[in-house]
């Protein structure tokens, strides 16, 4: 029963690093999301994991025992690719038959298996089924019955999801986790979509120029961001920069441009800092000006309204901040119309506060590759 | 089975895959590509031999002449291919019919065909009959040099065709569709989108044609013979053929030292400059010209175009070459069955040897390229494959047999000697074959084999190789027929072996038209069975499995 352990793993490819001293504890039986933009190192971590890639420098540790140098053959960590790779020489039967028979189990135990396989993946009637007969979602739960087939404990997940239609990718993520769950499988997902991870994980673990920036249950990583970063990759943050006026531990308060003051959870942060504040724009809270004592951050003027089905996004114009965003459920979508002005507040305590990072907030939040 | 599962397990040691691509490696380098080559250092080391040459004038002017002839044939070939190929290409990739199955099986026929057959069937029918020609033909008085730019054409053709269709199928017709809703007349979208897309297919189609002329030996030997004309008109490699024909070995030692030394160099210099230029080169873009654009897109022009490409197919290539079959017609003559079975056999020996030897230590070789694209070897071998290719097999075969003669005695090993000679220029075409095959198979198969539990050589023989299966035993195919079909490198080599194009020759040679003939046909149609075979036999596997 696997416990993984990545110990400070560097891999760079020419002038491309895709590991920058990549750590991280994965848990017996536990459904762990690696949870990055394209180009963060997703991939290569996973590659490291099974073998498939050496790292330069670092260890993998399974159980305690260190991996490193292990074959890939013997390491019992099996891909689900992206591409699925069904061996297009074989039917469906002999793909999921493939590692019974590689690795030589009994004839009879291995036919057992692997009916056992198709039928939870309830396509036993196409076992005779040439692979490229089969719709993405079949290829798919052939891929998955064929990994589970090979008897290993960890389940490497490489965007699963990724090649099939929108929405049977929201069918099958449930349907995948909890197959993975009943055969009591560590299982590790690579994804670029905070949806599916946020669904789907025990944990998630944001990556980002090659490490592992936070690592945390789904809810810790959307309410309480380690970066400016996550904030605003996992569920869409507004970022307001100021200086911290009033860190008393109940609240981090900070001036923006023209005076506006916000305030945020509690924080370290000192008075005259420079900082960042992220409030999720589900969190972000709009109401009619109503006069004295309403309480309001600031007021801004309704730009546009996005219709999105379950919910509304309101886009609104700050004078000296920009546009400030606010999703509302959808019956408040007659509430409010382009030019309305209204105010802005949200709860302190749902709010996030960080230094201004080195480099600028707009490097911070790029999602593209990284150029050293 | 024990040793499969040796090898299983070996695999599964990075060192022993590391070996293993470096004996491919270096049985490349050692047996192929120096063999191949070395003739350059001899001509350092008997100086001697070669500046005698050089201060007699006459032998210079021949050589000078042999090599002109034969690099302007090549290019003229080359060019009438680009022009000719380029339409044909297109049909076969583009358009849609019911018989383009056959047009595509018509258009290998010639690279079936032993150009010394071709060279018999092309005299026969553009030319005036020589003696003891019993089959009328067109009976034009044709120079030879247009003799075998007509007989060249014929096998170079089906490269070019060959080429510039695979490129064509990989580029997506969404480009030209996007530049046609933009406004340009097809004319334009092609010129301006798709031929500058296409320059990788034309390099490639230009070196395989360029190369395949340079070097054939047997049908033009073949054609000048019948036309009396194999004294007084030379090609480079006729004329080493020629000199070992005729001459005593030191004097011609010199010539053909240089002859060798010519062609090579000349020829290598061509690759490296065409690999370089046709990269470079533009297609003029900065003006178009929309009105005749859409003029010449419309009415007969562009059908006049497809007729063209087709008449030049059959009356040009395939006309010609089936054209031997004529002597069906006439009363079959008492043919030496036992020395025509037995060269045939030797040629299969040497072919299908070759060919064995070509997949085994061409897997490696293929594999590193396809899959190792960044690493410095892989380039460097990506370059070096084509060595052996653009080399002229005469001067190729004079060059082997130089240097493992400065080696060890040859003379009883000659067979062994002539089927590496057959390895060194057939090997770049199975490993071209087997690695465009690899790289289109997406690496995630192997890798998705390894995590559930396979070892390298496990993942290899049970899905990359059922893969590229077919890719492997067309390359196989492809080397084959042109082992069984080369004269010039097995006569540069030994003149012991009696292979069927010598013997085939021979029969010219001496006169007998239409015994050669009919051994020629004879030999076409075991060669016919063999490939059906081969291919029924790969394609019944593919459903077994």
């Amino acid at each position: 029963m696997p416990e993984i352990r990545l110990e400070g793993l560097c891999k760079t490819f020419g002038d491309t690093v895709a590991a920058d001293g990549l750590s991280l504890d994965i848990a017996d039986g536990e459904y762990v999301c690696i949870l990055g933009p394209t180009g963060a190192g997703k991939t290569t971590c996973m590659r490291m994991i099974c073998g498939l890639t050496r790292p330069d420098s670092g260890r993998v540790y399974f159980d305690g025992e260190d991996i490193t140098d292990k074959d890939i053959d013997l390491r019992e960590t099996t891909m689900l690719s992206q591409t699925y790779a069904l061996f297009p020489n074989m039917n469906v039967y002999g793909n999921v038959k493939f590692a019974p028979t590689i690795k030589e189990w009994p004839e009879e135990s291995s036919k057992q298996i692997v009916k056992s396989m198709l039928h939870m993946v309830h396509l036993e009637k196409k076992a005779e089924w040439k692979v490229g007969e089969l719709s993405g979602g079949q290829q798919q739960r052939i891929a998955l019955a064929r990994a589970l087939a090979s008897g290993s404990k960890v389940l490497l997940l490489d965007e699963p999801l990724r090649a099939l239609d929108a929405r049977l990718r929201i069918d099958l993520r449930k349907e995948l986790r909890a197959m993975a769950k009943g055969m009591n499988l560590t299982c590790i997902h690579v994804t670029h979509d905070q949806d599916e991870a946020l669904e789907m994980a025990d944990r998630i673990a944001v990556i980002r120029h090659g490490r592992i920036i936070q690592s945390g249950t789904p809810m810790e990583v959307f309410q309480d961001p380690a970066t400016p970063f996550v904030a605003n990759f996992v569920g869409r943050s507004n970022m307001i920069t100021g200086k911290v006026v009033n860190s008393d531990g109940v609240t981090t308060d900070i001036e923006a441009a023209g005076g506006k003051v916000f305030k945020a959870r509690a924080s370290d942060l000192q008075a005259g800092e420079e900082a960042v504040l992220a409030i999720k724009v589900g969190s972000t809270k709009i109401s009619h000006l109503s006069g004295e004592g309403q309480e309001m951050f600031c007021s801004g003027r309704v730009e546009r309204m996005l219709y999105e089905g379950a919910t509304i996004t309101v886009e609104l114009a700050v004078d000296g901040l920009g546009l400030i965003s606010a999703k509302l459920p959808n019956r408040k979508y007659e509430d409010y119309r382009p030019g309305d002005e209204v105010a802005v507040h949200w709860m302190p305590s749902k709010a996030s506060v960080f230094r201004i990072p080195e480099g600028g907030l707009e490097k911070e939040l790029r999602l593209d590759r990284w150029e050293r | 089975m024990r040793f499969v599962k040796r090898l299983d397990e070996l695999s599964g040691n990075p060192k022993a895959r590391r070996s293993w691509t470096y004996l491919a490696v270096f049985f490349f380098v050692v047996v192929i590509l120096i063999p191949s080559v070395f003739v350059l250092t001899k001509m350092l080391t008997d100086w001697d031999l070669v500046s005698e040459v050089l201060d007699d004038s006459d032998a210079v002017a021949i050589i000078e002449g042999a090599a002109w002839n034969s690099f302007s044939i090549a290019f003229i070939v080359t060019m009438i291919d680009i022009v000719v190929g380029l339409p044909m290409a297109w049909i076969l990739v583009r358009r849609q019919f019911k018989a383009r199955r056959y047009l595509d099986a018509l258009m290998d026929v010639p690279l079936a065909f032993p150009t010394a057959v071709l060279g018999i069937s092309v005299v026969i029918f553009w030319g005036v009959p020589s003696e003891g020609v019993t089959i009328p033909g067109l009976g034009l008085v044709v120079s030879p040099y247009l003799m075998i730019v007509l007989l060249h054409i014929i096998f170079t053709y089906p490269y070019m065709v060959r080429s510039l269709s695979a490129i064509l199928e990989q580029i997506d017709t969404n480009y030209e569709t996007a530049a046609m809703t933009l406004g340009a007349s097809r004319w334009t979208a092609v010129r301006t989108i798709t031929l500058p897309l296409f320059r990788a297919g034309l390099a490639t189609g230009f070196i395989l044609c360029f190369a395949r002329s340079l070097s054939e030996t047997g049908g033009t030997y073949i054609a000048l013979t019948m036309m009396g004309k194999q004294s007084t008109f030379f090609t480079g490699p006729t004329y080493i053929g020629y000199l070992k024909d005729i001459g005593s070995a030191d004097d011609a030692m010199g010539a053909m030292i240089l002859v060798s030394v010519v062609m090579i160099v000349v020829a290598l210099i061509l690759l490296i400059l065409v690999r370089r230029l046709i990269a470079k080169l533009k297609i003029p873009m900065k003006k178009i010209w929309p009105e005749f654009g859409r003029r010449i897109s419309r009415g007969l022009l562009p059908k006049a175009k497809d007729g063209i490409a087709y008449a030049f197919l059959f009356i040009m290539v395939l006309l010609p070459s089936f054209y031997i079959f004529m002597y069906l017609t006439q009363p079959i003559p008492s043919l030496d069955y036992g020395t025509l079975f037995s060269s045939i056999g030797i040629s299969f020996l040497i072919a299908g040897a070759a060919v064995v030897i070509d997949i085994l230590f061409g897997i490696p070789v293929a594999m590193q390229i396809a899959r190792h694209k960044n690493s410095k070897l892989s380039r460097i071998l990506d370059e070096l494959v084509n060595v052996p290719l653009i080399i002229p097999t005469t001067a190729l075969g004079f060059s082997l047999a130089l240097f493992w003669g400065s080696i060890g005695q040859a003379s009883e090993l000659a067979i062994v000697l002539v089927i590496l000679g057959h390895v060194a220029f057939t090997y770049p075409l199975v490993v071209r074959n087997i690695t465009g095959a690899i790289e289109e198979v997406d690496p995630a198969y192997e890798e998705v084999a390894m995590t559930l539990g396979a070892k390298p050589f496990q993942a290899f023989r049970k899905i990359l190789l059922p893969i590229v299966k077919s890719s492997v035993f067309a390359g196989g195919i492809l080397a084959f027929t042109r082992s069984l079909g080369e004269t010039g490198a097995t006569i540069s080599i030994s003149d012991s072996v009696n292979a069927v194009p010598i013997y085939i020759t021979e029969l010219v040679g001496r006169g007998d038209y239409a015994d050669a003939a009919m051994c020629s046909i004879i030999l076409i149609i075991i060669c016919f069975i063999l490939t059906m075979a081969v291919r029924h036999l790969t394609r019944g596997g593919d459903d077994g499995a």
